[in-house]
């Protein structure tokens, strides 16, 4: 519908009218990426797919290639033209055009986003979605309605699910396919370090709004971080075994991988130096955000159909590599969407004026300064004991002690995902254990402000850090705090449900899928029997999300870890259990 | 500590006689020369290294002490007259392969020679055939308990002056170990006096059966963990008041949980290690409190929750003390690091003896002055002299009528004894050496700015073997 008003193609973007729309609709075809050998090809290859009954082609130089619309399983008929170097499907069709609409037309801003929350909330999950609500309205002042895009991954599996039309699935032996970049591309980019990202880095372009200047001076700094990020990614999901990543699940994420960094790449050797080019990029940000939203469980699905062929050591330390380098990439690009949608020329020209300038936001992107833990603990309490009141018809409920006044830095995405997913293990196990009228207890504890002989511990800290020997260190370079002595949190979650069976308790920061064994019967994929249970532990209802796979504990942990955080169960079986969730806080930036 | 020393002494006679050795035998050492240790043959030590230590759990010194006949308690003579030399050997190998440098520390030096010493007299014991050997036997163990008492603060100020020669991992490994080598010792030495005692008892029946309250010989067959709390809750309180002043308020201690549990257990550990995170607390607590302004609240409770599962029992005590600092809070299970060892080691250099035993910790007058000038972060004692320590009064009257079926101390726990407010930075690796020593074990989480949760984790059964050695050393055996 906005096609017209385009300018050029530049990526992979969508570029459709209500015609093929409508076709589409109707003769459920299904977009393919079709690469060519050169450029020559590719008109003989587009007439050669028309003839098999391809319709609407578009060329798309960037990867010498076009996208063709066929109806469902007709692709192996493309791959006999010698024109043809690799053809697939697109994996993702429809996200395309629901941010091409957000972001090139500007007028009709607000229906289109209406239109999109419209199908987000048609899914089976829609009482989680409404239940999200609560928790989006806190921060819709500082970042308006890019907040579905900021939410962590947990809530993703809510409202990106059902979005989706459930992905085509390959055969089991189809090998991944890699032609849409070169193997130089990832190896040139891989080849280069990472670097360890501060804090310092995502704030050193100002308090929003920003300038025109720094937004762009932001947006190269973005983007001279995330291909290279990607690339290592890449890297590290072909070194897995053929047989792995062979499985349609890890495929998908491999491709996802190969996707996002094939629409970086066109940005890779100039500099951003113009608000249109700043716009496009963004687009192109929050398709990456949104394309790898639904990364974790995908992989999960597929290392535990893989489980035969890995081991769970290797598997754990892939995810737990992979999940911590995620959390930085998503981080870098989500701080830049905030900054674009805080800044002064996109506020301007949005038609909402979400931020009033007689609040100024603690807000610095997706890092709030003046974060504070008990609000985000009563709004996720609350979630949770709405889930348990319908699941079970019992509210567990809690009282916070302390100092519940306190607040300090930090992002509070990480924050709501980490208590979710303590709490809806807490509530559980105290209705489970018929005690939801013992109210769980919740302290938070704060800092000193200025703790004596400080610097003496972080040096250890950074000694440690330094050390060949750390593997985690080395591969993941978690984010330095804006200045060492800053002031975090302890928060302690305790219950009285019954503790942790000592059987159970060595595997509960273990991705819980690697200790099914091999004759387990899978759970369930889809929407099939999702009990209560599953439902509140956090692996989503949705269409190709997993329920039951429990990763919501090590995941909330790699969360807290990230800023040197962390948290500790300690089990009194038969009694309760102790949570303790630790958190460095990020500090104040200077200047 | 002259006046302890004595009035022990007179006890120790009670059970070993001809005592008297004890304190020559110390006075010896404190002169030895601070070169490195002679050269001696390894060819002795090599065949005890060889030979495997036969670890024991709970349940058979129970069931073993429970019908005590006199070919038992031979049998067990043997067991430990041949058990001793092999794990003191062990332990002589660890300090052996230490780098060279760290054995010529002084303090290690002289704990070298005395388990050499040890070691020496020990596998040259014949074996034991009759009830006389028995009695020679239990005298010379009972004379290498005392004289070993000094071992803990010369290993603690060695590991300390060490710290920078070896890596403090390496550091905390050999001395979690040695201690742990140490309680081992004890337990079966001790262990094996109390036996032979119980069976020279006048009132013992030739086929006794204990009632469950009882001791079999070091062993409490029915640990009461409430009752344990509160004692040593009573205990720590008097020893507050009396160090810092009884206007002091101090936190009441709750009690909650699974009060009933019962488990089998050496009682000086459980004391030892209860004792430990009550005085934490109380000082954390009373420390914290004496910062504000105003005192006239009394200050949050302490929180113990017993908790019995299956196979465990779980003590959690929980303060509200403020925390532990940052700076602190990685060093506190080493021995050998942190910020603070320097200070650390000069409160060790008042301490020549540790038992580690709870009752050792009183507040005496004449160490009085000493203390409060060393220690310029401990708090002045207000109440000298004003209270003597319930323990030594309950000795006294215990020692009188001792016998099967009465509660009895460890036979040196009132040997030694400390300021209770003190910082040694022991308490707490020392702590968790006992807890891990019968299968358990010690973890701290702490809130920094609010208070610390410890929780103590003990084997229910009795059925788990004494853990002569730690995980991490597990490959070094």
């Amino acid at each position: 519908m906005v096609s017209t008003q385009d300018p050029p193609v530049q990526g992979l973007g969508d570029d459709t009218d209500q015609e093929e729309l409508d076709e589409t609709k109707k003769n459920n075809l299904v977009k393919h990426i079709i690469c060519c050998n050169s450029p020559e090809d590719v008109d003989p290859a587009i007439k050669f797919a028309q003839e098999q009954g391809g319709k609407f082609p578009k060329k798309r130089p960037i990867i010498t290639g076009f996208t063709i619309k066929f109806p469902k399983d007709n692709i192996s008929t493309m791959s006999d033209s010698k024109h043809v170097a690799s053809a697939e499907i697109d994996q993702d069709p429809r996200h395309w055009r629901s941010i091409q609409v957000r972001l090139t037309a500007r007028a009709p801003w607000t229906s289109a986003v209406i239109a999109e929350a419209t199908t987000t909330t048609t899914l089976n999950a829609a009482p989680m979605n409404l239940l999200w609500r609560p928790l989006r309205l806190r921060c819709r002042n500082a970042k308006g309605h890019y907040l579905c895009q900021l939410r962590p991954l947990a809530s993703y599996s809510y409202s990106t699910s059902a979005r989706r039309p459930s992905p085509p699935t390959p055969r089991w032996s189809h090998p991944p396919s890699s032609t849409v970049i070169s193997d130089e591309d990832v190896a040139s980019l891989a080849s280069k370090p990472l670097h360890t990202l501060s804090l310092a880095d995502l704030v050193k372009h100002g308090r929003p709004p920003l300038s025109t200047d720094a937004l762009l001076s932001s947006a190269n700094f973005t983007l001279s971080l995330l291909p290279i990020r990607l690339a290592h990614r890449i890297q590290a999901l072909r070194n897995l075994p053929y047989i792995v990543v062979s499985n349609p699940n890890i495929s998908k994420i491999y491709n996802n991988y190969l996707h996002s960094l094939s629409t970086l790449l066109p940005y890779n050797s100039k500099t951003i130096s113009n608000l249109e080019d700043e716009i496009r990029f963004t687009d192109v940000l929050a398709d990456l955000v949104e394309t790898h939203s639904h990364t974790i469980p995908t992989l999960a699905r597929g290392f535990l159909e893989c489980r035969k062929y890995i081991s769970p050591a290797e598997v754990t330390r892939f995810l737990d590599e992979h999940l911590r380098a995620r959390i930085g990439t998503r981080l870098i690009a989500e701080q830049h969407i905030a900054l674009h949608l805080s800044s002064q020329p996109h506020q301007h020209q949005s038609h909402t004026k979400l931020q009033t300038t007689d609040h100024p936001s603690s807000y610095i992107g997706v890092i709030d300064t003046a974060l504070q833990p008990a609000t985000i603990i009563n709004s996720c309490g609350n979630f949770v004991s709405e889930i348990c009141e319908l699941k079970y018809g019992v509210r567990p409920t809690w009282i916070i002690d302390g100092e519940p006044a306190t607040t300090f830095a930090y992002v509070p995405v990480h924050l709501e995902y980490i208590i979710t997913e303590l709490l809806k293990n807490t509530f559980r196990a105290t209705v489970e254990s018929g005690r939801s009228h013992e109210p769980v207890i919740i302290t938070i504890a704060a800092d000193p402000e200025t703790p004596r002989g400080m610097h003496n511990a972080f040096d250890q800290e950074r000694k440690l850090g330094d050390s060949p020997l750390n593997h985690e260190t080395r591969y993941n370079p978690s984010i330095k705090p804006f200045d060492d002595p800053a002031p975090g949190v302890t928060i302690r979650i305790r219950d009285r449900g019954g503790g942790i069976n000592p059987e159970v308790l060595p595997n509960i920061w273990s991705y819980s899928f690697t200790t099914f064994s091999e004759d387990d019967e899978l759970p369930p994929q889809g929407n099939g029997n999702i009990d209560a249970l599953n439902a509140i532990s956090g692996s989503g209802a949705g269409g190709s999300s997993i329920a039951g796979l429990g990763y919501g504990l090590p995941l909330g942990r790699a969360y807290a870890e990230y800023f040197g955080g962390g948290i500790a169960v300690q089990s009194l079986y038969g009694w309760g259990c102790d949570v303790y969730l630790r958190l460095k806080g990020l500090g104040r930036p200077k200047g | 500590m002259l006046r302890s020393c004595s009035q022990n002494g007179q006890r120790v006679v009670g059970l070993s006689a001809g005592y008297g050795s004890g304190v020559n035998g110390l006075s010896c050492h404190v002169r030895f020369t601070h070169g490195p240790p002679p050269w001696r043959p390894a060819y002795s030590l090599d065949q005890w290294v060889a030979r495997e230590a036969r670890p024991i759990s709970l349940r058979q010194l129970m069931v073993f002490g429970r019908t005590l006949t006199e070919s038992r308690l031979i049998s067990s003579a043997n067991y430990v007259r041949t058990e001793l030399p092999a794990r003191l050997a062990h332990r002589i190998r660890d300090m052996q392969t230490l780098p060279y440098v760290v054995v010529t520390n002084p303090h290690i030096s002289q704990v070298y020679e005395l388990y050499l010493k040890a070691f020496e007299s020990l596998r040259r014991v014949p074996e034991i055939k009759t009830l006389e050997d028995n009695a020679e036997f239990c005298e010379k163990i009972g004379e290498k308990l005392q004289e070993h008492l000094t071992v803990i603060p010369k290993l603690a100020m060695g590991v300390l002056e060490c710290r920078d020669l070896m890596k403090p991992e390496d550091m905390d490994k050999f001395m979690n170990t040695v201690l742990r080598s140490r309680i081992s010792r004890r337990v079966i030495a001790e262990q094996h006096i109390a036996l032979t005692e119980t069976f020279h008892h006048p009132r013992h029946p030739p086929d006794a059966q204990p009632r469950d309250s009882e001791f079999v010989g070091e062993v409490l067959v029915k640990c009461n963990a409430k009752e344990v709390v509160t004692r040593c809750g009573h205990e720590v309180a008097a020893l507050a008041s009396a160090a810092y002043g009884s206007s002091t308020l101090l936190p009441e201690i709750k009690l909650s949980g699974h009060l009933h549990a019962t488990f089998p257990y050496i009682l000086s550990h459980l004391e030892y290690i209860i004792g430990e995170l009550l005085r934490n607390s109380i000082q954390a607590i009373v420390e914290r409190q004496r910062a504000k302004p105003i005192q006239t609240e009394r200050p949050p409770p302490i929180e113990v929750t017993i908790c019995e599962a299956p196979q465990h029992v779980i003590i959690r005590v929980s303060d509200q003390g403020g925390g532990i600092p940052r700076d602190i809070l990685p060093h506190i299970w080493s021995f050998s690091k942190g910020p603070r060892s320097r200070e650390l080691l000069e409160n060790l250099n008042q301490v020549p003896k540790i038992a580690a035993t709870f009752q050792e910790l009183r507040v005496e007058d004449q160490q009085l002055p000493e203390a409060t000038e060393a220690t310029p972060h401990a708090s002045p004692y207000l109440g000298i002299g004003a209270k003597t320590h319930a323990a030594t009064e309950k000795l006294a009257s215990l020692s009188s009528h001792q016998g099967p079926g009465t509660v009895r101390e460890s036979s040196l726990a009132t040997l030694t004894s400390r300021p209770p407010n003190l910082r040694l930075g022991m308490g707490l690796p020392l702590s968790r050496v006992y807890a891990e020593y019968w299968a358990g074990s010690l973890e701290l989480h702490s809130l920094e700015g609010y208070g610390v949760d410890a929780f103590l984790q003990i084997s229910k059964l009795g059925n788990r073997n004494e853990q002569l050695t730690m995980r991490a050393s597990m490959d070094a055996v």
